[in-house]
């Protein structure tokens, strides 16, 4: 299982991150999603065999925000 | 290629502008030329540039499940546009690009009191790497300064135990111990503290101060994530994250609010056939204001707190605090510096040099803080009494000062050592019993005190010392009287307090005169002596029970169940200790007691900022429901009112940063 933190800083609802965070859950090969409005942390911890971190920021990028590396 | 980066980067601001360029053009065209095909044309274009992201999201908000305010807005739009109203549908989707692009830069700001922080700490390191394994005997011989030694490395390889090399002006790479040199730093990022701190071999340092004066030598202790400001981020990140009890009841409040907003946009177009009104019903029925505002009040506050080295677990805290109406202290270490020091010593029959060598013979394996004191004053003159910062000089005595052995006479190991816990210890020398103690140490063990001393020891006790009796073979030959300083602030601190109509009580261990003697000079009435750990633990609990929201001030680790009892836990002096950081409620980084009446303060404001945030949410809903049903308001100034009520919130939360 492996961890990754990204920021994103341009959410525009919490509704919006909440969404995200759903999405990264139902993606297959994640395990865990947190996503925070308020601090912009997205949290997810991911088992490589099944999904790659560059699918993980696809993910983000299509809902319509910006995933950093911190 | 590069046009294209600089368009992603640029793209939320572009889409803005060029929506709302052509919804201007439109609206010329058709108000003042009255071509009415050209603006109706340019009014969809509007929509449809500014609506493309928007329906994007709203699409895989979709899909995951639920309804955003993406997807009514979305709905909004293509419903104007179906009825035939293109300059309400292109308005309501500038307006709404307008508002959230604005909304997440101000967002962005909100946070920026942590993004400062992480900024902090520098990237590379000068590190001392010889590469030919027995660098030791080499490298102590090199002076602090000489930067052949060193190479320089990602802040983050430095491994623990490696030696580091801080240049004057320099941000300290690390956490660390200092070895060698001496220099004034800038704790501020760290702990708040607006003066410099002086530093010298032996002292710690914390990765993103600032080296104003000296080069440093400093053996990592805490590198890359593991430094107490990486400590300080993640903690007040959780604490920005966690959700306070205002914000729960508001988020459930929220899931119902927009479906039954959709379910009365439906149910009134059923009703009265406005297809006007139902589509200004969706384009308002995302409480935006009411689940923003709490949130940004409380990142505002939390992070604003930070920055003056005041740690808050959570929103939830922070409202608890806001409720403070008692505070209790704990003494030693709390209202005084914790920093004991020998006031006085009196002989009895021997002279006061042989009462303290004595004293200090008994005390040498003691690891209490009144030992130190003792220890300290019985080997003589020590080096605390070097000059303070110099500056440059300070590259030239650095390495002699790693090997502190005080100059003093050494003080012989007595043969043999026992403690009595809370009472003193007792010890053997030269075939000699020594008992250093309190007064029950004494009568357990049967030893009279002669009235002379009692009196002297009483004299000592009203002056708010602390007395220690010294017997030899069972027979009181004189007493060590040991001063903790009050702390400059603990006074003003205290009145501050008492004006903010606060209660204050000290709890200590220490003796009812002492206790009496401090609590009167920081001005406290009601003070509790002689308690232990648990007693001081009970008394928490006694003023809970008697319906006070209680907070107790405390070093952390001593007062840790006291602390955990109270409503709110304030630890001082976190920087060092890890553990105060992840636990207490409240965090003082430095040993700073004037941010207590700060965070109270503070804490009072943002109870005050958020209600004045869900007053502003409320009136907005009420106001926008009413005017959609009057007919006044229609889907453009809907949505304008909207936005306006959610960067309202933001503004006023981000008051609290400037706290």
């Amino acid at each position: 299982m492996t961890q990754i933190e990204y920021r994103v800083t341009d959410f525009d609802c919490p509704t919006c991150a909440s969404n995200v965070e759903r999405t990264l859950a139902k993606t297959e090969g994640v395990d865990r999603a947190a996503v925070h409005y308020t601090t912009g942390r997205v949290e997810v911890e991911y088992d490589e065999a099944a999904v790659d971190d560059a699918e993980l920021e696809r993910t983000i990028a299509k809902q319509g925000y910006t995933p950093r590396l911190r | 290629m590069d046009l294209r980066r600089q368009f992603q980067k640029h793209r939320k601001p572009a889409v803005v502008v060029a929506s709302g360029l052509l919804f201007a053009v439109g609206w010329v065209a058709g108000y003042g030329s009255g071509l009415e095909t050209a603006s109706a044309t340019l009014m969809v274009l509007a929509a449809l540039v500014g609506g493309y992201d928007v329906a994007r999201k709203a699409y895989y908000t979709l899909r995951s499940g639920t309804v955003g305010i993406n997807t009514l807005v979305t709905l909004a739009a293509i419903g104007a546009i179906a009825i035939g109203e293109y300059w309400e549908a292109a308005a309501v989707v500038f307006l709404f690009a307008l508002g959230t692009y604005l909304e997440a830069r101000t967002m962005s700001k909100t946070r920026s009191a942590l993004t400062e922080l992480l900024e902090m700490t520098p990237d590379t390191a000068l590190v001392r790497r010889d590469g030919d394994g027995g660098e030791a005997s080499r490298a102590s011989k090199s002076r602090a300064g000489s930067p052949r030694d060193y190479v320089e490395v990602p802040a983050r390889d430095v491994e623990p135990g490696e030696t580091v090399l801080v240049k004057p002006g320099a941000k300290v790479p690390v956490d660390g111990d200092v070895v060698g040199g001496e220099s004034a730093i800038d704790q501020a990022p760290v702990t708040g503290e607006s003066a410099p701190v002086y530093k010298r071999a032996g002292d710690e340092v914390y990765a993103g101060t600032v080296n104003q004066e000296g080069a440093l030598e400093v053996v990592a202790t805490g590198t890359g994530r593991d430094t107490t400001l990486e400590r300080i981020i993640r903690r007040v990140e959780e604490a920005q994250e966690a959700t306070a009890p205002t914000e729960t009841i508001i988020e459930r409040f929220a899931t119902y609010y927009t479906p039954a907003i959709v379910a009365l946009a439906v149910g009134a177009y059923a009703v009265t056939g406005n297809a006007v009104l139902a589509l200004t019903l969706l384009v308002i029925g995302c409480p935006g204001a009411l689940v923003i505002g709490p949130p940004v009040s409380i990142v505002s506050a939390i992070g604003s707190a930070a920055r003056s080295g005041v740690l808050l677990k959570g929103g939830e805290h922070l409202e608890t605090a806001g409720k403070i109406d008692l505070v209790a202290f704990d003494k030693t270490g709390t209202l005084t510096s914790g920093e004991s020091t020998v006031a006085n010593v009196t002989g009895f029959g021997v002279d006061d040099e042989t009462v303290l060598r004595h004293a200090a013979i008994a005390e040498k394996r003691s690891e209490h803080h009144l030992a130190d004191a003792i220890l300290e004053a019985a080997s003589g003159p020590s080096g605390d009494s070097a000059p303070v910062a110099d500056g440059g000089a300070v590259l030239e005595r650095s390495t002699e000062a790693t090997g502190l052995e005080p100059d003093g006479p050494a003080i012989p190991d007595p043969d043999d050592f026992a403690v009595a816990a809370g009472k003193g210890v007792l010890a053997g020398h030269d075939g000699r019993r020594i008992v250093v103690g309190n007064r029950t140490l004494l009568d357990e063990r049967g030893i009279d005190v002669p009235d002379r001393v009692e009196r002297h020891v009483r004299d000592r006790e009203e002056a708010g010392e602390t007395a220690v009796y010294v017997a030899l073979e069972d027979e009181v030959v004189g007493v060590v009287s040991i001063r903790d300083e009050l702390r400059p602030a603990a006074a003003g601190v205290v009145a501050a307090l008492e004006n903010a109509g606060v209660r204050t009580v000290m709890l200590t261990g220490d003796n009812e005169r002492t206790a009496r003697s401090v609590a009167a000079s920081v001005g406290i009435d009601d003070y509790r002596a002689g308690l232990l750990p648990e007693e001081k633990q009970r008394a928490i609990e006694s003023f809970r029970d008697d319906g006070h929201v209680v907070s107790m001030v405390g070093d952390g680790i001593n007062d840790a169940p006291s602390l955990a009892t109270a409503d709110v836990g304030v630890a001082m002096g976190a920087a060092g200790t890890d553990t105060a950081i992840e636990t207490a409620d409240v965090a003082l980084m430095a040993d700073d007691l004037e941010r207590i009446p700060d965070a109270v303060g503070l804490s009072k404001a943002t109870r005050r900022n958020v209600a004045e945030n869900v007053a502003v949410a409320v009136a907005t809903v009420g106001l926008l429901l009413a005017g959609v049903f009057g007919g006044y308001v229609h889907m453009a100034s809907g949505m304008l009112i909207h936005i306006a009520s959610v960067l309202l919130v933001i503004l006023n939360g981000m008051r609290l940063l400037r706290y």
